[in-house]
């Protein structure tokens, strides 16, 4: 294009646009070219190697990415590559593309020219810089200031011409605070102190109280659930409960106890991790495990596994980095420097546990890994168990030793053992099977039943199974046993085709849908492998043979258990001899007996792939192990009888085993110790944590995100751009943990103190507190943001010092009345030339209803409650009746109140909280008729309002006006004006006249809170109306 | 007692009127508009282009409901019925859980009459008489396909766009992108069949995500509550109400004069607004108003309050009343097993309104800018899941390919668009993606899926991800 028509064009570009206005723009890097950069290029310009057009990217320096022409002279927009295409007259070349639907707008075009003019300096994104301790600005006003951070704001202000506002009046800071703090408003003795209260330190004496009040650890908590997307339900499909309580407990008790913020971050990262982990450091790890987890019958485990692991990736960065890690799942990240390597370098880290992509349907096992979390009792009495445990076996060591002179004796009197085994449950060798009953010779009563289908074929005479994978025969009654319980299976197989998975024989509910409860047989590309399971895979113990079992032959199966929980009990002997095997799993701490009805089986399992193509046959269930020479008896028939010539030694094992009276009792007395321990451990309760896996899994980079496609392997790191990890940190959770809190990494402190400004001012310093990359907002007052994040880190991450500078300081304090003009300039108040004015959040807006009326239980933690909720709800959605709790479960603070994901409380959501399926930083303040529905109507505020009143007409004094104006104390915590008063007592009286008293009495009836009796009704419905009133108004809804 | 007005009362009163002028309007979501000519909640520019439809009614199946025994023919499967589903048919692709791990996947023809039905000659079978009536109304698509295989994965998928939770629905989509052209109803309005049963439902599914909670669906149900919290507290009649709310009204009057907040302006007309819907909905809720052939058209059940039939009739009086998004939810039908009985219960429950619902709307002229849309979250497979016997069968999720059909609101009526195999397993032409179908949607509505975006954790997000086409066959 020539320089003619490029000026041409130009001149119709910019036409009118020359004003003022465009000639005073602010071309600040930062400010104003790198977010139209990031929005209008960065997509094809950007990041994201794979779509990067033309090999340009903006994203860096240009002198990082040579091109020709070059992108930017500075000083010369004309010669520059960028701005040739931002304005070239052909729209078909000119940049951005249409159909990208991010155009920039003539002044945006002018900024650039003026910033190339003005030498285009580069930096890279703020955020990703360590922050910079900036000298305390020079304020005309001085002495307006409070704190170090008040000079940032009186500096804003002055720039712009504005002047701050005058301290708010102390009632309406008292509730500010209050409900900032706390999330509740004060009561009346609270106001009353404060406003009788002339010392200078009054105020700080109140900011005092407010941050040691346990309702503190209460309020902060809540803003933490919303990022940790906690909820007591798993949340897809059948959405049903998931005790997690405890650890939203701990949360409360580490801000009331004021935990370093840092210490806060790495425990829930890297608890389990951490040098001799307290149960607490445990604890705090359940933050990884929050995510939604699915039981949906016929899901791809893997799938969801996977999923969860990306959840555990996307809170991370949103919660604590404040950055979008989600968007570099499938592909390098199009506007911040994560790569899509880099996001499964992070990946990584999160992919360390024994989990599964599926909670168990059948069973309330807690999905593995997790923690026990009983009382110190319990803990005291689970140690003496042990102990005990291990004494026993111990002596069991010692008795076998002394065994040898009984067996001498015994051996004299008899030559033989007897060789038909005894402890026989089971004993079938499908012979002779009519009406699909399997006899069982060792216990007539309880035959076997052929599943409908199954074959029975000839073999050695007599009859044999033959199983199709669908198939099946099961044992009712038969080898019901225990994890305390020894027993044996011994069968003999015939293996006609090799697969990845068959199950021979198993006693469980399902396979997936019951975390594999129970315990089970199976060949594993024609390998056995033997298994007693709690959950799959992380409460188990298992052992696999490393020799496949030879195809198309019998073979003789036996497999062993001791009653020790250990995998070094269990046992696996191919055609009588011990097979080599290796252990899968050891960790069995819990029941294997639940799940519901699910008899011993051969062949076939639910959603699971059965034993296809082979054979079975004499099947034996015995309740005890056996010894080594009568399973080689089991096998050749033969062994007992030569047993005497051929291997003494072992025969003593035997006759020990079966005969030893002092053997036998100290196996009774084992038994029953570890049966008592087991019933201790099994009523104790759990929860989901983190606990590394002491093999680190191999993780890789999955093609577009998908489960299935998995690429080359990566190691655990972090992403380059924002912090090197460190060389000398594990590369485990830990060390990202450390990583994550190490004061040289730019983005945690700030996003955290941006979180506690935004706690006092509705917004933070950084808008987006989600979101610092590149496509957020940049901080209104960049050097105050890096200014606190410094002081955050020095003060050793104390945030209650910080809530309590925030609180103090002459910008918090200011009036939130406001001028037209400041109102106009300033919309949204980011200079903060005026205090906070804010809708109060739902949680609050109920427990204020709760705290003003008397009706609030304020107990400290413990399980969820069901308080008040339209009926049919839960129904409706999944057939489950919400479990409305009574009492004192009606009226405790909202962040106790159940959270079903599928089916949250509907106040809380129409009043804007977070749904709690995925991690959210920012909740919205929306306005709609809904709300006003709910404040009007919805029961628990029609039974505060009427409890309200009762608690006025008592003690607001003798007039109705003085009622009133206690009622809106309580409410507003202010006085009602004149007129106010005057309305409020003109409605009284109206409402007084007005009411019939059936009508009164249905008003007053509402809510389980008794009714008071000795009240007029009429009255008690009127004042009910008024309060009613109140706390629809803007006084009560608002925190100004 | 009452007090007589002060001077002070003409500031307060200009206040006022200046709010039902329409000042608090200015700052009011989807659920306020002050009427047509502003359609706050609306964002700019749109809609793009001339809509075809200004409302959607949409009929979801919820459960996937079994293309092969409803519309897609399959004589072949019938002929080699119990025959091993060949591998070259499957090949290889994933199967959930349930039957994935089947010793034998048999094909099961359905056990159904097939006919082909109206001058457009579109195959129904005997389950759906009432629809087979109107198939020269109807676009059936038969080449839908969707990525996910699971309950929860895929109607999250359907209604939101992704398989992730948190996104916002079509529904909120359309509610923050056209805003409301009702000022006593919400724009999103969701019924679902009372006491059904089945797959379980999510309230995520009309949630609004991301997007503002105005803009999320608002559940119309049976009984005394029609919308949550929409009725007064036992002794509050709407007299006392009314007195109450001027009352109020005035309280807060007081607070803007020393505060100057314009939120407060809103805050006030939503209460309004609110006030207006303890009329309007129980008024739309109350079926006494509607003759008794209507009742002959959308049969007897339609008098039951909660029934599919009703929320049929119920959604096109609340299309009459121009509520821009009607999501229906029906419960039931994931036929595992014994399938030859209970989708008859489902056919018998579903078919007759549905089509009645058409019917209806093109005899009031509402059909031609109403879009009717209905499906469920995937289909089912060609073989049995469970034993195959002469007369039952069952048959698991198949995301490969289904059925669903649409009608007025700009589709071209009397079309069969797309193709499966003979074998009903895979899309042998115009394959139609989920992101399409909701891009067509869309595009039926005025709106370019692409550019109706919602700015969020530093990402534009639309509906359609960054995937969609329009399929410009399926327009009228």
């Amino acid at each position: 294009m020539s320089q003619v028509t490029r000026f041409l064009f130009l001149a119709v570009l910019l036409g009118a646009a020359l004003t003022p206005q465009v000639l005073a723009l602010d071309v600040d890097f930062q400010r104003s070219i790198r977010p139209i950069l990031s929005r209008s290029c960065f997509e094809c310009h950007g990041p994201d190697s794979k779509t990067r057009k033309a090999g340009l990217r903006l994203d860096v320096p240009p002198v990082q990415h040579p091109a020709n022409p070059p992108l930017l002279v500075p000083g010369a927009p004309e010669q520059s590559l960028l701005y040739q295409r931002l304005t070239d007259v052909d729209p078909e070349d000119r940049m951005p593309p249409r159909d990208a639907h991010h155009p920039l707008s003539t002044m945006e075009i002018e900024l650039i020219r003026r910033w190339i003019e003005e030498g285009a300096s580069w930096e890279g994104h703020w955020a990703f810089s360590p922050p910079e301790r900036a000298p305390l600005p020079e304020v005309r006003n001085p002495d307006w200031c409070r704190d170090p951070l008040d000079r940032f704001i009186l500096s804003g202000l002055e720039a712009g011409n504005l002047q701050p506002s005058v301290e708010a009046d102390r009632a309406r800071l008292l509730r500010r605070a209050s409900l900032d703090l706390t999330g509740l408003p004060p009561t009346l003795d609270q106001l009353k102190d404060f406003l009788g209260d002339d010392s200078p330190k009054a105020w700080e004496r109140v900011t005092t109280r407010l941050l040691a009040a346990p309702a503190y650890g209460e309020r902060m908590a809540t803003l933490w659930l919303d990022l940790s997307r906690y909820a007591d339900t798993h949340g897809y499909q059948s959405d049903v409960e998931r005790p997690v309580w405890p650890w939203r407990d701990w949360v409360i008790d580490a801000f009331n106890d004021n935990m370093p913020f840092d210490e806060f971050l790495r425990w829930q990262l890297a608890g389990d991790l951490l040098p001799d982990p307290t149960r607490n450091q445990r604890l705090a790890t359940t933050f990884n495990r929050l995510h939604r987890q699915t039981n949906e019958g016929g899901s791809v485990e893997e799938e969801f596994r996977v999923e969860y692991v990306a959840d555990r990736v996307h809170t991370f960065g949103t919660a604590m980095l404040g950055l979008t890690t989600e968007c570099a799942r499938c592909h390098d990240h199009k506007f911040d420097p994560i790569s899509h390597e880099e996001y499964y370098q992070l990946f990584a880290f999160f992919d360390d546990i024994d989990e599964s992509g599926l909670y168990s349907h059948f069973t309330n096992a807690t999905p593995t890994p997790s923690l026990r979390l009983g009382d110190d009792e319990n803990q005291r009495r689970i140690k003496a168990l042990t102990d005990r445990i291990v004494e026993l076996e111990s002596i069991g060591t010692t008795l076998r030793a002394r065994a040898g002179p009984k067996f001498e004796d015994w051996l004299a009197e008899n030559p033989r053992l007897a060789l038909e085994l005894p402890d026989r449950q089971g004993d079938y060798r499908f012979d002779s099977i009519e009406n699909s009953l399997i006899p069982n010779h060792a216990d007539p009563e309880k035959p076997g039943q052929l599943g409908a289908g199954t074959e029975v074929r000839s073999r050695a005479g007599g009859g044999s199974l033959q199983l199709d994978g669908d198939n099946n025969a099961s044992f009712p009654g038969v080898g019901e046993f225990d994890r305390t319980q020894p027993f044996t299976i011994s069968l003999l197989i015939r293996p006609d085709s090799i697969t990845e998975r068959a199950v021979v024989i198993h006693r469980s509910r399902a396979w997936t849908d019951a975390g594999s409860q129970g315990y089970q047989l199976l060949l594993e590309d024609g390998h056995p492998s033997w298994s007693l399971i709690h959950f799959w895979p992380g409460n188990a113990i298992s052992i696999k043979a490393v020799d496949p079992l030879p195809a198309h032959q019998w073979s003789r199966l036996t497999v062993g258990y001791d009653g020790s929980s250990r995998a070094s009990g269990m046992t696996l002997h191919v055609d009588g001899e011990a097979t080599e095997t290796q252990i899968i799993r050891d960790n069995l701490t819990r029941s294997i007996t639940g799940g519901g009805p699910g008899a011993l089986t051969i062949g076939q399992r639910f959603r699971d792939r059965g034993f296809k193509d082979g054979g079975v046959d004499e099947l034996l269930v015995l309740d005890r192990a056996l010894s080594t020479l009568e399973i080689k008896h089991l096998h050749d028939d033969t062994t007992l009888n030569n047993a005497r010539a051929s291997a003494p030694g072992t025969l003593a094992d035997t006759h020990r085993i079966r005969h030893d009276a002092d053997h036998l009792a100290h196996l009774a007395e084992l038994q029953e110790a570890r049966r008592t321990l087991a019933g201790e451990l099994d009523s104790t309760p759990e929860i989901m944590t983190m606990i590394a896996l002491d093999e680190p899994r191999t993780s890789r980079i999955l093609e577009r995100g998908q489960y299935d496609l998995p690429g080359r392997t990566v190691e655990p790191d972090t992403p380059e751009g924002i912090l090197p990890f460190p060389d000398d940190q594990p590369r485990d959770r830990l060390g990202l943990a450390r990583w994550t809190t190490d004061p040289r990494n730019p983005l945690t402190a700030r996003v955290a103190v941006n979180r506690l400004w935004e706690i006092a001012f509705g917004r933070g310093l950084v808008l987006t507190s989600e979101d610092f990359g590149s496509q957020g907002s940049i901080p209104s007052h960049p050097k105050l943001l890096d200014r606190l994040a410094i002081d955050l880190i020095e003060s050793e991450w104390n945030v209650k010092a910080m809530l309590e500078r925030i609180v103090n300081s002459a910008s918090y304090r200011q009036s939130s009345i406001t001028t037209q003009d400041k109102r106009r300039i300033d919309p949204g108040n980011a200079r903060l030339s005026r205090g906070p004015s804010n809708r109060l959040t739902a949680e609050m807006l109920r427990d204020q209803a709760l705290a003003a009326s008397g009706l609030l239980v304020d107990t400290l933690g413990g399980p969820s409650v069901h308080p008040y909720q339209p009926a049919g709800l839960w129904q409706e959605k999944s057939g489950r009746t919400y479990p409305q709790g009574s009492g004192d479960a009606l009226h405790r603070r909202s962040l106790y109140t159940f959270w079903k994901r599928t089916s949250p409380p509907p106040m809380m959501m129409l009043f804007d909280a977070a749904n709690r399926d995925v991690c959210v930083a920012r909740r919205g303040a929306t306005n709609t008729p809904l709300q006003a529905l709910v404040l009007l109507n919805d029961p628990q505020f029609v039974e505060a309002s009427r409890v309200l009143a009762e608690r006025s007409m008592d003690h607001g004094g003798s007039t109705p006006d003085e009622q009133i104006a206690h009622a809106f104390k309580s409410l507003a915590s202010r006085e009602p004006t004149d007129r106010e008063a005057r309305l409020l007592g003109d409605l009284f009286a109206e409402e007084l006249a007005g009411f019939e008293e059936a009508d009164a009495r249905l008003l007053i009836g509402i809510g389980d809170a008794p009714t008071r009796e000795d009240i007029d009704p009429v009255r008690l419905a009127a004042m009910t109306m008024v309060c009613s009133t109140i706390l629809n108004s803007d006084a009560a809804v608002m925190r100004r | 007692m009452m007090r007589p007005p002060d001077d002070l009362d003409v500031t307060r009163r200009h206040f006022l009127s200046r709010l039902s002028m329409g000042v608090g309007a200015m700052a009011l979501g989807s659920l306020a508009s002050a009427g047509r000519s502003i359609s706050p909640g609306q964002i700019d520019h749109l809609p793009h282009f001339a809509p075809r439809a200004r409302r959607v009614i949409y009929l979801f199946q919820s459960g996937g409901p079994s293309q092969l025994d409803l519309f897609d023919y399959k004589p072949l499967l019938e002929k080699r019925n119990g025959e091993e589903l060949p591998e070259s048919v499957r090949k290889g692709q994933r199967l959930t859980g349930m039957s994935g791990n089947q010793s034998s996947l048999p094909l099961a023809g359905a056990q159904f009459g097939w006919k082909r039905h109206g001058e457009s000659g579109a195959w129904v079978s005997e389950l759906l008489p009432h629809t087979a009536r109107i198939v020269d109304k109807l676009c059936f698509v038969r080449s839908m396909h969707t990525e996910a295989i699971n309950h929860d994965p895929a109607i999250t998928f359907f209604q939101t766009g992704s398989q992730i939770a948190g996104r916002p629905s079509m529904g909120s989509w359309i509610s923050y992108g056209l805003g409301s052209e009702n000022r006593n109803l919400p724009a999103y309005i969701v019924l679902v069949t009372k006491d059904k049963g089945g797959q379980p439902l999510y309230s995520r599914l009309w949630g609004s995500g991301f997007i503002d909670s105005r803009h999320q669906g608002v559940q119309l149900r049976a009984g005394r509550d029609p919308v949550l919290y929409l009725t007064n507290p036992e002794g509050v009649s709407p007299e006392r109400r009314r007195r109450m709310l001027d009352r109020l009204r005035s309280l807060d009057a007081e607070q803007f004069l020393r505060e100057k907040d314009p939120e407060l302006a809103a805050r006030i007309a939503q209460y309004e607004m609110a006030y207006r819907m303890q009329m309007s909905v129980p008024e739309v809720s109350d079926l006494s108003d509607e003759p008794d052939e209507v009742f002959d058209l959308y049969g007897e059940e339609a008098r039951i309050p909660g029934t599919y039939a009703a929320n049929c009739l119920m959604a096109r009086r609340l299309a009459e009343r121009d509520v821009r998004f009607i999501q229906l939810y029906h419960q039931g039908w994931d036929q595992h097993g014994s399938l030859p009985a209970s989708i008859r219960v489902q056919a018998r429950e579903t078919d007759r309104a549905s089509a009645a619902l058409v019917r209806d709307l093109e005899r009031r002229g509402m059909l031609e800018d109403t879009l009717v849309v209905w499906g469920g979250e995937f289909g089912r497979t060609n073989y049995s899941q469970g034993a195959l016997t002469a007369n039952d069968y069952g048959r698991d999720h198949h995301p490969r390919c289904f059925t669903m059909w649409m009608a007025g609101g700009g589709v071209r009526p009397g079309t069969t668009y797309g193709a499966t195999d003979e074998y009903g397993y895979n899309i042998t032409e115009n394959p139609v993606h989920v992101h399409d179908l909701n891009a067509t949607m869309l595009h039926l509505l005025g709106i370019d899926h692409k550019r109706l975006t919602h700015h969020h954790q530093g990402r534009d997000f639309r509906l359609t991800d960054v995937h969609g086409r329009v399929i410009k066959d399926l327009l009228a």
